[in-house]
């Protein structure tokens, strides 16, 4: 991989697909080094190393677009690829949607380390493995991956845009069950990513809470009965539920085949006051950020949901330009959801009757919002007090019903580097089991 | 093409090592509401080894450059990264070593190759051909607020050398047509989608457009009778699964708790080993590569550890039989290799991973199977599924419909269903007498893979959510 220059390929890239006929062109690199340690089955048992590289061309002629990718980077690759770029777009059909980014100045980031310290990502694993085993001997890891990636991303197009960014981050990933005698929890996993090893693994995201509730759940049974009630969504819950948010309501998709419920309400109040929901990529709270957007902007700090009120789709070019709608400046990654001020116990206490539920699993909400699944690794409430962890329980509810009737955000939150998220409890969910 | 002279290397790089050439090339065309979205063709293509050296793995993967010349110094580069990241592991001697002998034994010597002989189409008639179907959805279904059509088409392309000799050669494509249609009731959107296709490169998957209006015909009738549908009652029912669900049953809730990575993990499967787990009416089986004499949607050969693939029986009339290995699992539990270790793209070290998993057919008829339920749902399509360790599982239901005095009523809007899927299994009681595989399963764990599931209709009683 020597003599790897992403600022030139990228240049060269736009050049030719400029040469052979397009009328703007765009092209994005990465190179990326990943070194990774593997535990499965309580044992840490692969060492792996990858480079890889990738190199997407897009040429666009006449309002036409086509796109293609490829992971050499000699000149007869890269030559062969913008010419089968080039075809692609002569083949598409003319959408006037389809564009670049404008002129912005050049950009160069750096950020996290460059290397990774594979001794110390060692120790840091074995001590884990310690750690579970002696404070949760039932706890079986059936998977834990930490890895290193050092990534470097290039952007060029002939609007003469071009920036770069070398970013590296490790990540940790565990997944685990507990067992006692024969009887099985489900199993639950988090993880997080962060620029540096100092803080222990047990404590990435909720890990250490996640395996300690493990432990206790191997004997579960349903709630036992069918009823509407509340549910207090973890942090890694409501990372899910975000992202049913995006894709329902926020989502290029979304808007662009006018399915979004929430098409027609850019400005106006669309959830409750107590949520509020920013992207923020730059601002340093979130580790893993961005520079740029995938589609060639700077990308800027924006709140999504402002105490409830929608101020953002996230559309990226394409889907602004078809539908009028305003691009989303942060390129919608790097979210926060802002904590509350009312601490985790006492939202419990204000449960009449409800289910704190740490996984779903469900499937993907319906275009109109309708959810439902299982609450997985999940414990009844009531009357304020964690009663069991139960098993075989579905929940089901309406997403923007849910979060439009939100009765709390708690004071604590969750930091996994690419996220920053806290419980909320919501009421008006079916239960059953 | 086949990549030739991988056989001499893999000795030079340890005791036993694997060296993988792969190129996966993938092409994606999407039009929603009839504006071409997505028209894009990508390939990524590289070598791996991997190393085995005192009980723990070392692997490294690198990009192809473009040249022989230069492959061999990358081929020869990634070789001592891999061995040199077995050593770095194995110099730190960690606990809980599964194997301090050596792997077992079973190579594969196979050459499979399902290229199209046809001659090849352009993007431009392949967006053709997705501007046909989109131009008859427009015409026919007026009621749509909007419609997606996408075609995948993913070509996988391995050459594999082992130290214990193992030489094989895959060429294994998929081509992927996902509709989905979109209606709007009360104000509210109703969605439903289709997906056809499998096995082949797109000219052996499809011919003319006109052969797939009927079944657009079906999606857009089953969406209609969806938006005017109702909400099932919440609690237990007797159920009818069809195909897709009890191939996604298979795959989910079975399937993946007799992988042996998981069963060491504490899988519940650990403790069922030539037990009753499900009705004697339930057999099921991750085949490798061949189905009732045909070719199953992902065939496996060789797996990508060089083990020669064979069936394996997961459960046969309702007891446990076997689980599925890797060379590494099926050492430590004194078993044969099954030929389960797979790998998605050439940065990817294999894992245990399902093939073709399916319920064996039985001897009822689904007519009469219908007929036997006074009150209950025949639930066909799912929208996605998981299962865990304790073999509870999730389907997203998205096509159903509600049975009444033994015969089908109203649609059912979306729902999910779940259960235990070794206590579900028991109460199995009738299997249809045909099977199908479902097209464009894809598997994740940690890499995403593509995977057949299929089967018949089974009737049982399971777990239904609703809103009442």
């Amino acid at each position: 991989m020597n003599g790897f220059d992403g600022n030139r390929l990228a240049a060269t890239a736009v050049e030719k697909l400029l040469a052979i006929g397009a009328d703007k062109a765009q092209a994005s690199l990465s190179r990326t080094e990943k070194s990774e340690l593997n535990v499965d089955g309580g044992r840490m048992s692969l060492y792996r190393t990858t480079v890889n590289i990738s190199i997407a061309m897009t040429a666009f002629t006449g309002g036409r677009k086509g796109s293609v990718s490829i992971n050499r980077y000699d000149k007869a690759s890269i030559d062969s690829a913008a010419e089968e770029a080039f075809a692609l777009a002569k083949a598409a059909e003319p959408d006037a949607a389809n564009d670049i980014s404008p002129k912005q100045v050049h950009g160069s980031w750096t950020r996290g380390p460059q290397k990774p310290d594979s001794d110390a990502m060692y120790e840091s694993l074995a001590e884990f493995l310690d750690y579970s085993a002696s404070k949760y001997p039932k706890t079986k890891l059936e998977q834990c991956i930490l890895d290193f990636g050092c990534g470097e991303s290039y952007y060029a197009n002939s609007n003469d845009v071009q920036f770069n960014e070398t970013a590296g981050l490790y990540s940790f990933f565990a997944m685990f069950t507990s067992k006692d005698g024969e009887a099985s929890s489900s199993f639950n996993y988090s993880g997080a990513a962060h620029q540096s090893l100092k803080k222990a693994l047990k404590d990435w995201g909720t890990i250490d809470e996640l395996m300690r509730q493990s432990a206790e759940q191997t004997r579960v049974s349903s709630v036992g009965s069918s009823f509407e009630g509340d549910l207090i969504l973890s942090p890694d819950c409501l990372g899910d539920f975000s992202s049913f948010l995006d894709s329902v309501y926020l989502s290029d998709y979304a808007l662009i085949s006018g399915n979004s419920p929430w098409k027609d309400k850019l400005g106006k109040q669309v959830l409750s006051p107590l949520f509020s929901m920013r992207s923020e990529p730059q601002s340093g709270r979130i580790e893993a950020g961005y520079a740029y957007t995938g589609d060639g902007f700077l990308a800027k700090d924006c709140s999504l949901i402002d105490q409830g009120r929608l101020e953002y789709f996230n559309l990226g070019l394409y889907a602004s330009n078809k539908t009028g709608k305003e691009r989303c400046p942060s390129g919608g990654g790097a979210r926060i959801i802002e904590p509350g001020n009312i601490p985790l116990a006492d939202m419990i206490a204000e449960v009449k009757k409800g289910v704190l539920m740490s996984r779903f699993s469900g499937g993907n909400p319906s275009d109109n919002g309708d959810f439902s699944g299982v609450a997985k690794n999940s414990y009844l409430i009531e009357n304020g007090k964690i009663i069991r962890p139960i098993g075989e329980t579905m929940v089901a509810g309406n997403l923007a019903a849910f979060f439009s009737g939100l009765r709390a955000v708690s004071k604590e939150s969750i930091d996994y580097g690419s996220a920053i998220l806290p419980w909320v409890l919501g009421g008006g969910i079916h239960i059953s089991g | 093409m086949i990549y030739k002279g991988l056989a001499d290397w893999p000795k030079s790089f340890g005791d036993y090592a694997e060296l993988r050439f792969q190129e996966n090339t993938a092409s994606r065309l999407s039009m929603l509401n009839g504006d071409l979205i997505a028209n894009v063709k990508g390939g990524q293509s590289g070598f791996s080894v991997r190393t085995f050296k005192d009980g723990v793995w070392g692997f490294a993967s690198s990009p192809r450059p473009g040249s022989l010349e230069l492959d061999k110094s990358v081929i020869e580069e990634t070789g001592k990264k891999a061995a040199e990241n077995a050593r770095f592991l194995a110099s730190k001697k960690p606990a809980g070593i599964l194997l301090k002998s050596r792997l077992p034994s079973r190579p594969g010597i196979s050459n499979k190759s399902f290229v199209s002989q046809k001659p090849r189409k352009s993007q431009r008639e392949l967006i053709e051909f997705l501007r046909s179907l989109d131009s008859y959805c427009q015409k026919h279904y007026k009621g749509l607020s909007s419609r997606t059509i996408s075609l995948s088409c993913l070509d996988m392309e391995k050459t594999l050398a082992t130290s214990d000799g193992a030489d094989a050669y895959s060429f294994t494509p998929r081509t992927i047509l996902m509709v989905s249609f979109t209606v709007e009731e009360k104000g509210e959107p109703i969605d439903l989608y289709e997906v056809y296709g499998g096995l082949g490169q797109f000219e052996d998957v499809f011919a003319e457009p006109e052969h797939i209006f009927s079944k657009l015909d079906i999606l857009a009738d089953n969406l209609a009778r969806k938006s005017k549908g109702v909400y099932p009652k919440a609690g237990i029912h007797d159920v009818i699964l069809d195909s897709d669900l009890a191939g996604i049953l298979a795959h989910e809730a079975i399937g993946h708790t007799v992988e042996a990575d998981l069963v060491m993990g504490g899988s519940v499967a650990a403790h069922a080993m030539d037990r009753d787990v499900a009705s004697p009416l339930v057999s099921l089986v991750d085949f490798a590569h061949t189905a009732m004499g045909e070719s199953c949607p992902v065939p496996v050969w060789t797996d990508d550890e060089g083990v020669e693939a064979a069936d394996a029986v997961i459960i046969d009339k309702g007891i446990m039989k076997s689980w599925l290995h890797n060379k590494e699992s099926a050492a430590h539990f004194g078993m044969l290799p099954t030929g389960n270790a797979r790998a998605y793209s050439f940065q990817d070290e294999p894992l245990i991973r399902m093939r073709n998993t399916a319920i064996l057919p039985g001897s009822s008829k689904l007519e009469d199977m219908i007929a036997g339920i006074d009150k209950g749902y025949y639930f066909l399509r799912s929208s996605n599924g998981q299962a865990d360790s304790t073999s509870e599982f999730m389907f997203g239901i998205v096509l159903g419909f509600e049975i009444k005095g033994g015969k089908i009523g109203d649609a059912l809007r979306d729902t999910t269903i779940s259960g235990v899927a070794f206590d579900m299994l028991k109460t199995v009681s009738a299997v249809s007498d045909d099977m199908s595989w479902s097209n464009g399963g894809m598997c994740g764990k940690k890499q995403s893979i593509p995977v057949g599931m299929g089967g018949p209709a089974i009737r049982c009683k399971l777990n239904v959510g609703g809103r009442n």
